[in-house]
């Protein structure tokens, strides 16, 4: 179907839809109250508890920083600390962006920049975040196993099997989230760069 | 200040408007109808702002097609909408199987187009002039021009 056609059967339906049943009063006003939230809100949620989460683990490390008797258990807290802290900020500060664009003032070119932008820097944390957490996981663990079992965890045979385990998976999954970041990253900047235009 | 009955007068009256959009930019019923009340949401929240200097129409354009590219696609999750009559959603259900026909390949070609290209091509659908597409969208008139001409090479080669 070529444009005019379209535009022409575009004219058709726009006719029938006007003589269509319209939403009454108390279905629209329904509409206009906050029963109905913003989608990045809802995304926004689990990124709120899991900041909140990471921040009782790092008031946990703090408080029990002095029961890491050995300057490598001491260098693995500073960095699950650090590492915890910045998945944090990271996260909220993309969703910010991203939840902050001003629908009512933009016109479509630059929300839609504003929130390719967003988008990039979103996927670009999501990708830092899983590399990150695999840091994490292999710093953390000691730490936790000495703080909270209180063993030697360099004596815990189930620790060195966990880490045997979990390498080979943690391998195929990460090529498979370059290859998906990679691909969604080109065609946003594809798109931004024809904004450009 | 406008009033709560004006604003759902101006939605009864342009509510073809909010269907149309709302068809363009989501790929199921329940996509829709989120996306739907989105958008009225969000003309509420701005209804306050608008002047009557501008086309209700442009206003309208410009907040819904703001809202269509930052209401994410998909999953995630599964909103508290409103329920909504069937038949609100079903506008061109004519019973004329081969228009609607016509019209699910009609829609299928716009949704196949990038984001800035299917605002304009809605515009142009909806009788717009290059002028008023370029004040909803922020291009310039003879970049929209411009576009729209590259936009019908498009679809020529969609259809090949």
């Amino acid at each position: 179907m070529e444009l005019e056609e379209m535009k022409m059967l575009w004219g058709e339906m726009s006719a029938a839809i006007e003589k269509q049943k319209k939403s009454t009063d108390t279905l629209i006003i329904k509409m206009t109250q906050v029963n109905y939230r913003h989608r990045i809100s809802k995304i926004a949620v689990p990124e709120k508890i899991s900041a909140v989460v990471c921040a009782a683990i790092i008031i946990f490390i703090i408080v029990n920083f002095q029961k890491l008797g050995t300057w490598y258990l001491q260098l693995f807290a500073v960095l699950t600390v650090v590492i915890l802290g910045a998945l944090s900020f990271l996260s909220l500060r993309a969703i910010h962006k991203m939840s902050s664009i001003n629908i009512s003032a933009n016109n479509y070119k630059q929300t839609l920049a504003e929130y390719s932008k967003g988008r990039l820097q979103f996927m670009f944390v999501q990708k830092l975040s899983f590399y990150l957490t695999a840091i994490l996981l292999v710093v953390s663990l000691p730490v936790m196993v000495q703080l909270i079992a209180e063993k030697n965890p360099f004596k815990v045979t189930r620790l060195w099997m966990f880490y045997a385990v979990a390498f080979p998976f943690f391998t195929i999954f990460a090529r498979w989230v370059y290859k998906y970041y990679s691909k969604t990253t080109r065609q946003i900047e594809g798109l931004l760069k024809d904004l450009e235009e | 200040m406008h009033s709560k009955q004006e604003f759902v007068s101006v939605i009864q009256e342009n509510e073809g408007l909010i269907y149309k959009v709302t068809k363009v930019y989501t790929n199921s019923k329940e996509d829709e109808q989120d996306l739907h009340q989105e958008i009225v949401y969000q003309l509420w929240k701005s209804f306050g702002s608008f002047r009557n200097d501008a086309k209700i129409t442009t206003w309208m354009y410009r907040i819904a097609l703001n809202t269509a590219i930052t209401h994410l696609n998909k999953e995630k999750r599964r909103s508290n909408h409103v329920p909504m009559n069937e038949s609100l959603l079903n506008k061109t259900d004519t019973g004329d199987n081969l228009k609607e026909e016509q019209l699910e390949i009609l829609y299928a070609q716009i949704k196949r187009l990038n984001p800035v290209e299917k605002a304009i091509v809605l515009l142009y659908l909806e009788g717009k002039t290059y002028e008023e597409i370029a004040v909803i969208t922020g291009f310039t008139a003879t970049n929209v021009g411009t576009r729209l001409g590259r936009i019908k090479q498009k679809i020529i080669t969609q259809i090949n």
